[in-house]
This record gives structure tokens, C-alpha cells and sequence, in this order.
């Protein structure tokens, strides 16, 4: 291991500044921020000490929290400027889900677009959900006046797993699945985000009208992912001319980390959007 | 000693009995008016793993060749690069196949499941050797009546299995998460690996138990239970339209049982503490039989927690349902929990579908299987008899209309002739640390890594 890689090592100034984003992640992830107290201006977290090796493996048993059932979900932990006190009712429910959001660029883009719906990231590598956390809580600071950011947040999970544990049936109108693992070799292709059987079950929790968006910067993937997609019964593309109308492709293409990093690159992006169809009458 | 019997299937009216005994199928017949039984079929999977794994070596290094050519191709002609001659390929060799060393596991070609077709003509097994459904007809004519029809070999490891209610496949659900659909009576074996056989559905966890039900207009839905405490019920065959899942499970999901009385009526059980009764149609837990009790007394050094995940004290107990069956009218179910004795039945109320225990049956040994002859009123259970010499083989319990029992005479001439009928074939007779791992659920339970 490198000089200064150890996470042990309570002298590296990695492990400093993680234990004190973390205490500072404890004391705020789950606070109605107060618009009207004036605060200092929270620094927004630096990628360099949340770096964590790219690929994680989506069949092992990793510690994850998540809710025995979509009823047993804490929804106003997450989202605590949405929760209705008089009702003691979340007044809104995640509608937008963001799968592999990475380090929260595209959340963080789509939160002003769409004020009135709750975005979702869902993240399985721990660091980079600490992230997204500590990105959140000091946009949030930084935009109390205005209740900036209460739309969006980010969840450490297995989607391939435990989808179904978050969301009700046809609770979704919008899927992202944005730069995902591209899983190169051929035995690992049951690992990677879109498969026909996985499919079915983000089929199950899209309302009918809703939209998969997919986008890549591997041909290969981008082939793979538009195959199967396509041989789905409950999936239908969208046009071109659809994807030229729709904000979300734009800001899905220009506004994610990978997104820009193929942009500095020059490299390709390969976009693929899907409508939900109904179900067909059951035979 | 004679081998300890993994597991068995028995037909609705309890009259023919398979046995699995290591890697072999062992039939028998109860003459009731004699009370004898009759040896009817046998066989053994004497599959030749080697060859198996040769021909995916090879067939891996074709495909991987065929890629790396490709590659190479498309890069000459971008570059304008004048291509190698095939002085290289000419000089490659086929890949070796990898032999075990001396210190690897022993390898098992354990069958891991049984399963009978609706109609009883046809009886399917699990094969691990070369991961396959195995597809016999019965035909009781013939002096074995065991006919093999088609040995389909299937990507990963088959686990599960059940068939569609008009028979014409068997669904089968892998440790890799996936379901396969496989032509029950045409004996054309597709293939495997190049996208001859695409699963229906998948989880991304290991299946334990698959299940087909009808609804109120006939129409099937597939229900798949993994190790990640997930119930799935998907229609069939539009397998791509998910119906629901049962959430409520702690833990894996080790067996379920769909009663043919009862409306909408669904059992599960595994690695929780409890036995769950669900209304299928609403998704809902209408009740949760808590078994820390009943199994407490029962419980010993089998079910501690491995060191590794023990305590100072030594108290973390670990424990998992098995097995849980019905009948096809009697309203009762009867499970048990892994490496202990006792087998318990609880009567159910079809209507509401809470579950009351009534009945602990003791036996002499840990419980290995559990099967139902459905419309026989009869349980069998086989027993681990290698820790004790001379060891009961297994337990018949039958219902006397009021109770159930012990069937001691059954279970005698059962154990007298198995001995007088394997004493010399030399598969079902093994030494005593060359015994199958017999118990195989408990393992499920996960171990979070980070």
C-alpha cells in the first residue's frame, strides 16, 4: 500500500478530515435547516479524500440498511423539508431515482428542474455516498434562504438487490442509470446495471410513462444496454427528437462527473431513452 | 454403514417413495395390504465431470480466441497495419483443464432436489455434477422404472424446482438468481451456454425455492424466495410483468409451501425465528408463528453461532427452518429446524390462516428431509443415523383422524428392507466421514462484509 493509503493511520490527513466529516455528517444529515439563522458558509467536501476504487461487487453481502418494505421506509430522514408536521405525513414521495449516482452531479443539477418532485441517489460504494452526503448538507447550508437542495439525497444501497425494498409498485417516473460499471468481460455480464431480468423490476416500480435514461461512454455497453432494453416487452425507445426536446438529456449529458470527464477526454456519449409501457392483459 | 438418505419425494398417495442416497435415486413401493415394501428403479449419476468442464475450457478458449482475432483484425485495418501471418495461431494449444490438488475440497455430486410432475409421469432431479435437470419418465412396467428421457445441462447451479400446472415445463431456479423454463416432454437438449436457454426471470441472489399457484381465472404466477429475504410472485408465462413481493422476512428464505385448500394461502419459513402465513393475493403477513420457544429445548452445539461471529460468552444461537410441507385437504402444516429432532405440525384455520402449533413429534435422531404424501395424510422424515450404529433410517407419522403418529410397523419394514436390499451396492454403503454434508441451509445465513 502507498505512503499516506492507510485508513488506520491516525495521522494520515485522509483519515482526519473523513472522522470529521463524519462527526459534522452525524449531527447534520437529518436536520430541517433553519433558513433564518445566518450561518457560516460550509466548505463543499473535497473529492480527493473520498476516493475509492471504481468497481464494487454487486452479488457480495455488504452491510446495507434498507427498509424491510417500501411502508417501513423513513422517507423524512432524508427529506425533512418535506415532512408535513400537522399531518405527520411526508407530503411528497421520490419520483426521480438516480442508480449509480456517483458523486451527485446529475442529483445536484436536476434538483432546481424539478422543485416539486424528490430525487433519489442511490450509490453502493461507501465513500462516495459520504460524499454526496457532505456535498448535500453544505449546498443546503449554503442555500437556506431559499430552501435550496431539500429535494434531493443520496442513499448507500444495492439496487440490483433491494430496489423493491425502497419503492412501490409504479411509484417512479424517472430512471437514471448514468455511466454504469461497464462490466467488460463476458462471464461478469450478469453484474452489470441492465439485464433482462432486472429490467422487470425496474419495470415494476416505473408508473406507466415513465422514462429509463441511459447514457454511456462505451459503445459496447451502449449496444448491450439499447439490446435489452429493446427485446423488453414493457419498454418502447424514444425518438431523437425526443432526446433533443428533453432537459433532463441535457443536463444527463453534460452535467455528471463521468459525463464531463469523457467531455475533457473528447470522447464519445451514447444516449438511450425508453418509455414504460402499460402491461399487456395478462394471460 | 448404509448412507444417511438426503432427502425424499413421495407420491400423493404415499405409495412410491424416491429416495436420494448420495449421488443416486432409489425407488421404492409400500404394499400396503402386505405391509412390504419393493425396490422399482434405481439410478446413479455417474456423469463424468471432467469431461464437462473440458468442453467449457475449450469452448472459452474458442470464444476467447474468436474475440482476441477480432480485435486484432479491426485494429489492422484501422491502423493499415499488414497483418501477421498465422505463424502464432498454428503454435497455440488447447487450454488445460485445472485439477483439483491434494489439499481442495472434496467434490460432492450431490442431487440436490426431487420433484414430480403434477401428474406424476414424470420425475425431475437436480444433478450437481454437471449442473443439469434431470427428466425421468415412470413407467411402472419395466423391471426399473426410472426412464431417463433428457439430461439438460444449465448454466449454474440448479437449486429448485417445480413445473408449470399443465406440466409441459419445469422451472427450474439457480444459486445464480436465474429461472429457466425447460420442455418437460421433448427430450432435445438445447444449449446451455450460447443463448440456447435464457432465464425467465432472475433475482440477483441465490433461489432456494420456487412455487407455482393459480389464481381465481387459472392464470399461473411463479413464486421465487431467495437468500436475501425476498418472496417474488411474477406472472406466468408473461414472466417480465412482476406481480409483488411478500416483504416481512428478516432473513433468508429457506422453504415455502402453497396449500391446495385454503384461498391465497402461502407458508414460508428459513433463517428467522418464526414461520410466516401470507394472503398472496394482498401481499399481506397475516401471521407470524414464533418458534423461539419450541425449538429452544430441542436446540445443542449444532446451532452456535462459528466462532468467528460468537460472543465472549458463547450464547449467539443460530438456527433455520428446513422444510415446510402440507397435505392436499388436511389443514395442517409440518416443518422443522435444521440438525435437531423434533418435527412440529401446526393446525392452520384455511379461512384466516393463522397458524397453532399441536403436535411436537420427538424422534431418535436429527431430522435430515421432510417430504408429504399430500393425499395420504403421511410425513416422512429420514434421519442422520451416523452417529449411531444401527441407527433408525427414517420416521413415517401418519394422520389417525385425530392425531398424527409414529408408524412404527412402516417404519421397520422400510428399515429392514433398505438394509437387506443396498447391504451390497457399493454407492449407498459409505464410510463414516465420507458421508454428504447433510446439512446445507444453515450456510445461507449472511456474513456482511462492509
Amino acid at each position: 500500500m502507498k505512503a499516506g493509503m492507510s485508513l488506520d493511520d491516525p495521522s494520515s490527513k485522509r483519515q482526519a478530515y473523513r472522522l470529521k466529516k463524519q462527526e459534522n455528517r452525524e449531527e447534520l444529515k437529518h436536520v430541517r435547516i433553519d433558513p433564518t439563522a445566518t450561518s457560516e458558509k460550509v466548505d463543499l467536501p473535497r473529492k480527493r479524500f473520498y476516493r475509492q476504487r471504481a468497481h464494487s461487487n454487486p452479488f457480495s453481502d455488504h452491510q446495507l440498511e434498507y427498509p424491510v418494505s417500501p411502508d417501513d421506509m423513513d422517507w423524512q430522514k432524508l427529506y425533512p423539508h418535506f415532512f408535513d408536521v400537522g399531518t405527520n405525513r411526508m407530503s411528497k414521495q421520490v419520483t426521480i431515482a438516480d442508480i449509480g449516482c456517483g458523486f451527485g452531479g446529475l442529483l445536484i443539477d436536476l434538483s432546481p428542474e424539478f422543485p416539486e418532485n424528490l430525487i433519489l441517489g442511490m450509490e453502493i460504494r461507501v465513500q462516495v455516498t459520504n460524499y454526496v452526503e457532505d456535498r448535500i448538507i453544505a449546498l443546503r447550508s449554503n442555500n437556506a434562504a431559499i430552501n435550496g437542495y431539500q429535494n434531493i439525497n443520496v442513499l448507500r444501497g444495492n439496487s440490483m438487490k433491494f430496489l423493491p425494498n425502497f419503492f412501490h409498485k409504479a411509484q417512479l417516473e424517472k430512471m437514471f442509470f448514468c455511466f454504469p460499471d461497464p462490466h467488460f468481460k463476458q462471464r461478469k455480464h450478469k453484474a452489470r446495471i441492465i439485464t433482462n431480468t432486472l429490467l422487470s423490476e425496474y419495470a415494476y416500480v416505473l408508473k406507466e410513462g415513465g422514462v429509463v435514461y441511459t447514457i454511456t461512454d462505451v459503445l459496447d455497453l451502449h449496444e448491450w444496454m439499447v439490446k435489452h432494453l429493446e427485446e423488453h416487452p414493457l419498454f418502447d425507445r424514444l425518438s431523437k427528437d425526443w432526446e433533443q426536446s428533453d432537459k433532463c438529456v441535457q443536463i444527463m449529458t453534460h452535467a455528471t462527473e463521468e459525463g464531463k470527464k469523457v467531455e475533457r477526454k473528447k470522447g464519445d456519449k451514447y444516449v438511450a431513452c425508453f418509455v414504460r409501457l402499460p402491461n399487456p392483459p395478462i394471460v | 454403514m448404509l448412507h444417511p438418505i438426503q432427502s425424499t419425494v413421495m407420491s400423493r398417495d404415499g405409495s412410491v417413495v424416491f429416495c436420494i442416497i448420495k449421488n443416486m435415486i432409489q425407488v421404492f413401493q409400500w404394499d400396503s395390504t402386505k405391509s412390504e415394501f419393493l425396490a422399482i428403479g434405481q439410478w446413479h449419476d455417474d456423469q463424468d465431470k471432467t469431461s464437462t468442464i473440458q468442453k467449457t475450457v475449450l469452448e472459452e478458449q474458442k470464444r476467447q480466441r474468436a474475440e482476441n482475432e477480432a480485435k486484432r483484425r479491426k485494429l489492422d485495418k484501422e491502423e493499415a497495419v499488414p497483418a501477421e501471418t498465422d505463424k502464432s495461431s498454428s503454435k497455440l494449444k488447447d487450454a488445460k483443464v485445472p485439477i483439483p490438488g491434494t489439499g481442495a475440497p472434496p467434490v460432492y455430486n450431490h442431487i440436490r432436489n426431487l420433484a414430480l410432475s403434477r401428474n406424476e409421469n414424470l420425475l425431475f432431479a437436480c444433478a450437481d455434477s454437471d449442473k443439469a435437470l434431470v427428466i425421468f419418465e415412470l413407467d411402472y412396467k419395466k423391471e426399473n422404472c426410472l426412464v431417463l428421457k433428457k439430461r439438460q445441462p444449465l448454466p449454474k447451479r440448479p437449486n429448485a424446482l417445480t413445473s408449470t400446472t399443465d406440466d409441459k415445463h419445469v422451472l427450474v431456479a439457480d444459486k445464480f438468481g436465474d429461472v429457466y423454463a425447460v420442455d418437460a416432454h421433448s427430450s432435445e437438449v438445447v444449449n446451455a451456454t450460447n443463448g440456447g436457454l435464457e432465464p425467465i426471470l432472475g433475482h440477483v441472489s441465490l433461489l432456494t425455492a420456487v412455487a407455482i399457484i393459480s389464481d381465481a381465472d387459472g392464470k399461473q404466477l411463479l413464486v421465487t424466495a431467495d437468500r436475501d429475504e425476498h418472496i417474488r410472485i411474477t406472472h406466468y408465462p408473461q414472466t417480465y410483468i412482476v406481480d409483488k413481493w411478500l416483504f416481512g422476512s428478516k432473513q433468508f428464505i429457506s422453504t415455502l409451501c402453497v396449500p391446495e385448500w385454503g384461498t391465497n394461502l402461502l407458508f414460508s419459513a428459513g433463517g428467522d425465528t418464526f414461520v410466516s402465513a401470507w394472503n398472496w393475493q394482498t401481499g399481506e403477513l397475516i401471521d407470524k408463528l414464533d418458534i423461539g420457544e419450541l425449538v429452544e429445548p430441542y436446540l445443542g452445539e449444532a446451532q452456535l453461532a462459528p466462532s468467528k461471529f460468537q460472543d465472549e460468552s458463547n450464547s449467539v444461537v443460530e438456527y433455520a427452518v428446513s422444510k415446510l410441507v402440507t397435505f392436499s385437504t388436511l389443514t395442517f402444516v409440518a416443518f422443522f429446524v435444521e440438525q435437531t429432532k423434533a418435527l412440529f405440525i401446526c393446525k392452520v384455520d384455511p379461512l384466516v390462516g393463522n397458524l397453532t402449533l399441536v403436535q411436537t413429534i420427538e424422534m431418535s435422531l436429527n431430522i435430515v428431509s421432510l417430504s408429504s404424501a399430500l393425499s395420504a395424510d403421511t410425513l416422512m422424515v429420514t434421519l442422520d443415523h451416523s452417529e449411531a450404529e444401527d441407527g433408525q433410517l427414517v420416521s413415517y407419522v401418519t394422520w389417525d383422524g385425530s392425531e398424527f403418529s409414529v408408524d412404527g410397523k412402516r417404519n421397520i419394514s422400510f428399515h429392514n428392507y433398505i438394509i437387506d436390499n443396498l447391504v451390497d451396492n457399493p454407492i449407498a454403503n459409505t464410510e463414516a466421514d465420507d458421508i454428504y454434508p447433510l446439512y446445507n441451509v444453515g450456510s445461507l445465513r449472511k456474513r456482511a462484509e462492509n
